[in-house]
């Protein structure tokens, strides 16, 4: 057992931390020498808008999210996302995740795989989009990207050489809704999670609203001013399962979100969270880096032609 | 390792399946489809009223807007590249600043344009300015 432990401290610590410090490495190094490109994301982690990444765009995100634990050791959750415009109503997005538990280890935990489609072609006072997730994680995942069901700290508290043995496939739905108002994003987010192993279906939810600090443009290219920063607010929390569908006992957060988007093409984003029951975590910290690589599927089809 | 393979295997597939399907469409280069799309403004936008008409800070302003977001496709001289449309062509100059704001929240999704009505209306007005000043 302590042998195991071990390794999980040592060598798979590689996975987790390295790897996304060599990426980001190398996304500062592509970002020097690629056409800069900024889109129009929203700040949120966790809350998804109707606007989808332009086609032909992949975009490369590195993101983490550090949590406190009452019990147990507190942990930092980094992750990987690829994300590509396969069309102007089609956004395909694959995920790598890896989490570090101080004073115990680190590990990759498993991959993700979304799928978001436009039903509407045209834009609305409201707007729906369709959202498909396969999930090969393992129990030490602790990402939190969303919160279902009865998700809570007690989950993370769990030895990691204990957890991981766990493996989840899961399939993970969500009815997206996204309204742009006066220069505002509000988007609300129903979740539904299913994992195969005979597991009851659980619910999730997540609303957030955004605007950037000034709507305009200046005339001049500039890094600090507001027009580049994008400030806004996210709830998220579980809402049981279908056999016991209720608030109590679930986990919910709510997370001032800040997103500073670069001329560059770089975007950065933070968002503090603090959990609002018992069950949840105390205290959240996200971070994330993006980098949008437009023109991608251009350059790919130029090889087959 | 074979966890971590997978994933990128289905990422590579994925990456070629959409941009070979891609390739398979047809390129147009003209604007027709642009005119098309712009057609389908309802009436009421061609009344809508630029706020920064002719300003050239406006124009200064979309032209960045415009180099940020637009010039990856439609090209920094704005006079398109494969599938994107020449945004110099009549089609787009002679639709009002209305129909084009409108346009621009809408995109044409089938056809590869992005709606982007995630930019507030305040740079979608800027970028038309701009793109109206090309006409000159």
């Amino acid at each position: 057992m302590g042998a195991h432990a071990d390794r999980l401290d040592g060598g798979i610590l590689l996975t987790a931390v390295r790897i996304p410090f060599t990426l980001a490495l190398l996304l500062t190094v592509f970002a020097a020498f690629a056409p800069p490109s900024s889109a129009q994301d929203t700040p949120y982690f966790i809350t998804y808008s109707h606007h989808l990444e332009e086609p032909g765009t992949l975009e490369i995100e590195l993101s983490s999210n550090y949590a406190t634990q009452h019990v147990g050791n507190d942990f930092i959750a980094p992750w990987i996302e690829f994300e590509y415009g396969a069309k102007g109503w089609w956004t395909t997005e694959l995920y790598l995740d890896s989490q570090h538990t101080f004073n115990d280890g680190a590990l990759f935990t498993g991959w993700r795989w979304e799928n978001r489609f436009r039903p509407l072609m045209k834009d609305h006072w409201i707007n729906p989009v369709l959202y498909v997730e396969y999930e090969d994680i393992n129990g030490a995942d602790k990402t939190m990207i969303e919160v279902v069901g009865f998700d809570g700290q007690a989950d993370h508290a769990v030895r990691n050489f204990v957890v991981s043995r766990e493996h989840k496939h899961e399939i993970e739905t969500k009815l997206i809704l996204s309204s742009d108002f006066k220069g505002f994003n509000i988007s609300e987010n129903f979740i539904a999670e299913k994992n195969l192993g005979h597991q009851p279906w659980e619910f999730g939810y997540a609303i957030a609203a955004s605007r950037p600090l000034r709507l305009a443009a200046t005339s001049s290219r500039c890094n600090f001013c507001r027009e580049n920063f994008v400030a806004g607010v996210e709830m998220y929390g579980g809402l049981g399962t279908t056999d016991s569908a209720t608030l109590s006992g679930t986990s919910h957060y709510i997370a001032p979100v800040l997103a500073w988007q670069m001329p560059s093409g770089i975007t950065l984003r933070l968002s503090p969270g603090w959990g609002l029951t018992d069950t949840s975590h105390r205290f959240l910290l996200r971070w994330g880096l993006t980098y949008e690589f437009s023109g991608f599927g251009h350059k790919v089809r130029s090889w087959f032609r | 390792m074979r966890r971590l393979s997978f994933p990128l295997v289905l990422l590579t597939a994925s990456a070629i399946f959409a941009a070979a399907g891609s390739a398979r469409e047809k390129k147009s280069g003209d604007d027709r489809g642009v005119t098309s799309a712009i057609a389908q403004a309802p009436l009421a936008t061609r009344d809508w009223q630029n706020p920064y008409e002719g300003q050239p800070d406006a124009i200064a302003a979309g032209k960045k807007l415009y180099l940020r977001h637009c010039a990856e496709c439609h090209a920094k001289d704005a006079r398109g590249r494969g599938r994107a449309a020449n945004l110099r062509l009549p089609g787009v100059q002679n639709a009002t600043p209305g129909e084009l704001v409108w346009f621009l929240r809408n995109g044409n999704l089938w056809r590869g344009m992005p709606s982007w009505s995630g930019l507030p209306v305040e740079r979608r007005w800027q970028i038309v300015t701009y793109l109206k000043s090309l006409r000159r």
